[in-house]
């Protein structure tokens, strides 16, 4: 049983796991806090793996995750050493057959949601995942009509940097 | 809205992560322990019950049992102990319950209430303890103010009660700044994130 459940889960995680990065990406500014968060995630998951009852896709139930481990959960490791930030994030991002701008907008698109403080983070994270309203707001546990509220502002706030 | 859709496009766009992770590896991590803010609130709040207990094992001697008996506190010793205990009880039941509520599977707002929840029911056990140590202080003053009425006159009674009263300020105080430090840095964040959705909630 338990056996089954472990298969599942990681086979379930693997495919999924960009998720994880996304926000690991956004809620961190170095590849170890990166690695750090990433590994929180994947503890907090499978600890919770036993409640997951598939009434939902597991995506859904993992951004909730996910994201309440980067917004509450999580603490900065004090273990994590200055290392390369992630200005050189590009070095992950091939540039074969891959569109320039879209890169730079990418990067600029990164570097300005990092300015966001945890809540907006998650906000436009979803948003750009293309989430509607209903989950946003149950994943986060307000109000519909206050997930619309905030989200104008959140968005607001990532244009003006994105074109001061 | 036409300047967001184009960096929306270059998100859905974005490359998948060069450092995949394999199950295998996945597998290892979901093995190992986790770091969280809830697990540190845990260990925390465990010792500040143990040390908060122990304390009284370096205070209740045989010598300040005598004392106690010398003023003919005993009695008002062992009740309050009892009810001490046994407000202990509760509050270790009640943290514990609220700890065990805590998942990473609610949404961000429940799960946020119920961690700071849990962290308020071991403040509020500290903040008894302290007040049932400030008390006994003082209990312990006035009797013995009061056994050795006659061989103290005013200055003395005066110096003993001002003296009391400054030397329990101050440790409440020193231990005041250590718990309002501690929780400062522990929960610094989560607070904040809080606080930003809670405003969301009451928008006025």
């Amino acid at each position: 049983m338990q056996k089954d459940l472990e298969t599942k889960f990681l086979s379930d995680f693997e495919n999924n796991q960009n998720i994880a990065h996304k926000i690991c990406r956004i809620y961190t500014t170095n590849q170890d806090a990166h690695n750090d968060l990433f590994q929180e995630i994947t503890i907090q998951l499978w600890k919770n793996y036993p409640k997951f009852r598939g009434d939902s896709k597991f995506s859904t139930w993992m951004y909730r995750v996910a994201l309440n481990t980067a917004i509450s959960l999580y603490r900065k490791s004090t273990r994590t050493v200055k290392t390369q930030d992630f200005s050189d994030f590009a070095y992950k991002i091939k540039a074969t057959d891959y569109d320039n701008t879209e890169e730079l907008q990418l990067k600029a698109l990164y570097s300005a949601i990092r300015k966001l403080n945890d809540i907006e983070k998650a906000l436009i994270f979803l948003y750009l995942e293309d989430k509607p309203y209903k989950e946003i707001s149950e994943t986060l546990g307000i109000s519909s009509v206050n997930a619309r509220v905030k989200m104008n502002r959140a968005k607001e706030k990532l244009k003006k940097t994105l074109n001061p | 809205m036409d300047l967001l859709d184009n960096y929306k496009k270059a998100w859905s766009n974005q490359p998948e992560e060069t450092n995949k992770l394999s199950a295998e590896e996945i597998y290892k991590m979901a093995h190992s322990k986790s770091s969280s803010i809830v697990k540190w609130i845990f260990i925390i709040s465990i010792l500040e019950f143990v040390v908060l207990n122990s304390l009284y094992f370096v205070i209740d001697t045989d010598e300040t049992y005598t004392e106690y008996k010398k003023m003919g506190l005993e009695n008002f010793i062992f009740y309050s102990q009892i009810v001490a205990y046994a407000i202990l009880f509760y509050f270790l039941v009640m943290f514990y319950l609220n700890y065990r509520r805590i998942s990473a599977t609610d949404a961000t707002y429940e799960l946020m209430k119920k961690i700071i929840k849990t962290r308020k029911t071991v403040r509020n056990y500290v903040l008894f303890n302290l007040s049932y140590m400030a008390l006994m202080m003082i209990v312990v003053t006035v009797t013995s103010i009061n056994t050795n009425l006659n061989a103290l006159n005013n200055k003395q009674i005066i110096l003993i009660i001002i003296t009391t009263l400054i030397v329990t300020l101050l440790i409440l105080g020193v231990l005041w700044l250590f718990y309002q430090l501690l929780y400062g840095i522990l929960l610094k964040k989560l607070n904040r994130n809080y606080k930003e959705l809670a405003k969301l909630d009451n928008p006025n």
